[in-house]
């Protein structure tokens, strides 16, 4: 104890001697295991989060395009795709035509997304049995219809032609070419087909989209402020991130909560320490007279409880650290939490365990339960050293 | 090394619920450098807040305290606490000795919050507790320790900074009649050889007349004892 300062060495004999004190220590190990559960408990909620979040952000990206640029009526979709390959940091763009419609096969039908596409079927058809032109369905739609490669099925659209007899729905059949992997349920109402089937079904009213691939999702976002410059005036330029604005700001939305409604155990514990540390005030108040009467500054006495406070709070806080980090690491190596994979997307519970989300977690705790025992080190260093040894 | 003690005028009272209780109605006192004082009186006369006033562990409600000339109203609560660390030291009937803290360990605390090296703290804790004959219970804590060892422990803390002044109240008042002539006896004779002032608070008059002088406290004053 040579090189430990006064503080120090009396908050570690205080810590030790509580240990000896029935009451005491259940105390004390009640506001240090409060705090580990804390810690514990909101990094495995964020890891779980987190890995769930970064599973469905890869999900949700694998089908969204880098960039999505809205030509308007009546452009050269074809002039603009080449100055738009032109830009320094794009991979490639592709035309596509985006419209609403429905599928019919063997009497049954279905409302859908179609996407008219070119020369190759776009990535946001991850999975695909090929990538020549064709029809794709859903692989899960595929099953449940029970459709095979080969079977023919209709596609109408809402754009009626006029005919002699009146307006007429236009209905293209077209054979299955093959199928994609929907994921998530909502991807199953998605088809893709041929650009020059999509022309048909939709005639005038086909809107002409540009689907851009760039190297990475940073530069997408750096390419799309200089896309204005190359396209007609009146395009509408989208990046992955406004694409999916609304489920990012969810996400972020859950995880933050999630961290307050958590956050409320470290708060609890924080409390249990204020006792504690109170408590533990109170049965050394003749030693801490003596103390005072032998010279001990208020501010030396303030610094035992600051000391005391924050050993029980760095205890705390390290097993928490341990049992989180350790805890998230054993539950998504062995995948100990499975998921129904027909209902998820995901067959096990993924944990990510992020410094970032570690460093706040730790920091937070150890700044407000530390917080906490400055009321028991503020009691301390005002007591008058004659008050503290009257018996 | 000692010092000198003046008192002036000093008032204190208490308040008991709604009554106050008026224990120091003007006290003076004067005492020479070296002078071992002993004051009497009976339970509640108010012996133990005059040595807490004299110790700078409370203050009047008025009248002044001085001592070596320090005026104690003009200090702060950090120049108080280095005041208290290097002029006084304390001796308490309950000893007050830190349970956590091994007999060498509350002897060498004076020096340590006087922020003296750990080796040199330890040397001279050594010497002190040689000095009383507790060379064989440095590493014992105070409850594997008897009341006259306690005492004695508490001693070698109070002179550990070799102050020049000792406060003791009640020193012998927990102890059995023979470990208390004990006790005593070392006071007397730790007193004479580091020739600090000390003023002694006491219940019991013949250990307060071996005392160089004999104050009593009545009727929140101070009067001197004919012997």
């Amino acid at each position: 104890m040579s090189g430990v300062s006064l503080p120090l060495w009396i908050a570690i004999r205080y810590l030790k001697s509580s240990r000896r004190d029935a009451f005491i220590t259940f105390l004390s190990l009640t506001a240090a295991g409060g705090i580990a559960l804390g810690v514990a408990a909101l990094i495995l909620a964020l890891a779980a989060l987190s890995g769930f979040q970064a599973a469905l952000k890869g999900e949700v990206l694998s089908r969204t395009p880098d960039i999505e640029v809205e030509l308007p009526a009546g452009a050269d979709a074809e002039a603009a795709r080449r100055e738009v390959d032109g830009v320094d940091g794009v991979r490639s763009a592709q035309i596509v035509v985006r419209g609403r419609g429905w599928l019919l096969a063997r009497g049954r039908s279905r409302a859908v997304e179609m996407i008219g596409f070119g020369a190759e079927l776009p990535a946001l058809f991850p999975g695909a049995t090929s990538r020549h032109p064709g029809l794709y369905l859903g692989d899960g739609l595929v099953s449940l219809w029970g459709m095979e490669p080969g079977d023919v099925v209709e596609v109408v659209s809402p754009v009626p032609t006029l005919t002699p007899v009146g307006p007429q729905p236009r209905v293209r059949r077209l054979p299955v070419v093959g199928s994609f992997a929907a994921g998530r349920a909502e991807q199953e109402d998605r088809l893709a087909l041929p650009l020059s089937e999509a022309s048909l079904l939709f005639g005038r009213s086909a809107v002409y989209r540009l689907l851009v691939d760039c190297s990475d999702l940073g530069t997408a976002l750096e390419v799309a402020g200089k896309l204005p410059k190359v396209l007609p005036a009146g395009s509408t330029v989208r990046t992955w991130r406004d694409l999916n604005r609304v489920l990012f700001f969810a996400l972020r939305l859950e995880k933050t909560l999630m961290f307050v409604a958590v956050f409320l155990i470290v708060v609890v514990a924080g409390m249990s320490l204020v006792s504690d540390l109170t408590l533990i005030l109170a049965s050394k108040r003749p030693e801490v007279g003596m103390l005072g009467a032998m010279g001990a500054a208020p501010s030396d006495l303030r610094r035992i409880f600051l000391w005391l406070g924050g050993l029980l709070v760095g205890l705390g806080a390290l097993i928490g650290l341990v049992l989180g980090v350790g805890g998230a690491w054993l539950l998504d190596r062995y995948e100990l939490l499975s998921l129904p994979s027909q209902v998820y997307f995901l067959d096990h519970v993924p944990f990510l365990v992020r410094a970032r989300d570690v460093l706040s977690i730790v920091g937070t705790t150890v700044v407000l339960t530390f917080a906490c025992s400055f009321y028991a080190a503020h009691r301390a260093a005002s007591l008058w050293p004659v008050e503290a040894l009257r018996r | 090394m000692s010092v000198s003690i003046r008192v002036n005028g000093v008032r204190k009272s208490y308040r008991d619920g709604e009554r106050l209780v008026q224990v120091l109605n003007g006290v003076d006192l004067e005492v020479r450098a070296g002078e071992f004082v002993a004051v009497v009186g009976p339970s509640g006369c108010g012996k133990s807040t005059l040595l807490h006033l004299l110790g700078a562990l409370d203050i009047p409600d008025s009248g002044t305290v001085e001592v070596g000339g320090q005026g104690l109203a003009d200090l702060g609560p950090r120049r108080l606490a280095a005041f208290r660390n290097r002029t006084i030291g304390f001796v308490f009937q309950f000893q007050e000795l830190l349970g956590d803290f091994s007999a060498l360990e509350n002897v060498m605390l004076p020096g340590r919050i006087a922020g003296k090296s750990t080796a040199w703290a330890e040397e001279r804790a050594r010497g002190l507790l040689d000095e009383v004959g507790l060379q064989d219970r440095l590493d014992h804590f105070p409850n594997q320790l008897s009341g006259g060892e306690r005492q004695r422990v508490a001693l070698c803390r109070a002179l550990f900074m070799e102050p020049p002044l000792i406060l003791a109240d009640e020193p012998t008042g927990n102890l059995d009649p023979e470990s208390g002539v004990q006790v005593f006896d070392l006071m007397l004779d730790l007193q004479e050889r580091h020739g600090t002032t000390a003023l002694v608070v006491t219940h019991n008059p013949e250990l307060a007349s071996r005392c160089g002088r004999l104050l009593s406290l009545e009727g929140g004053k101070l009067h001197a004892e004919r012997r």
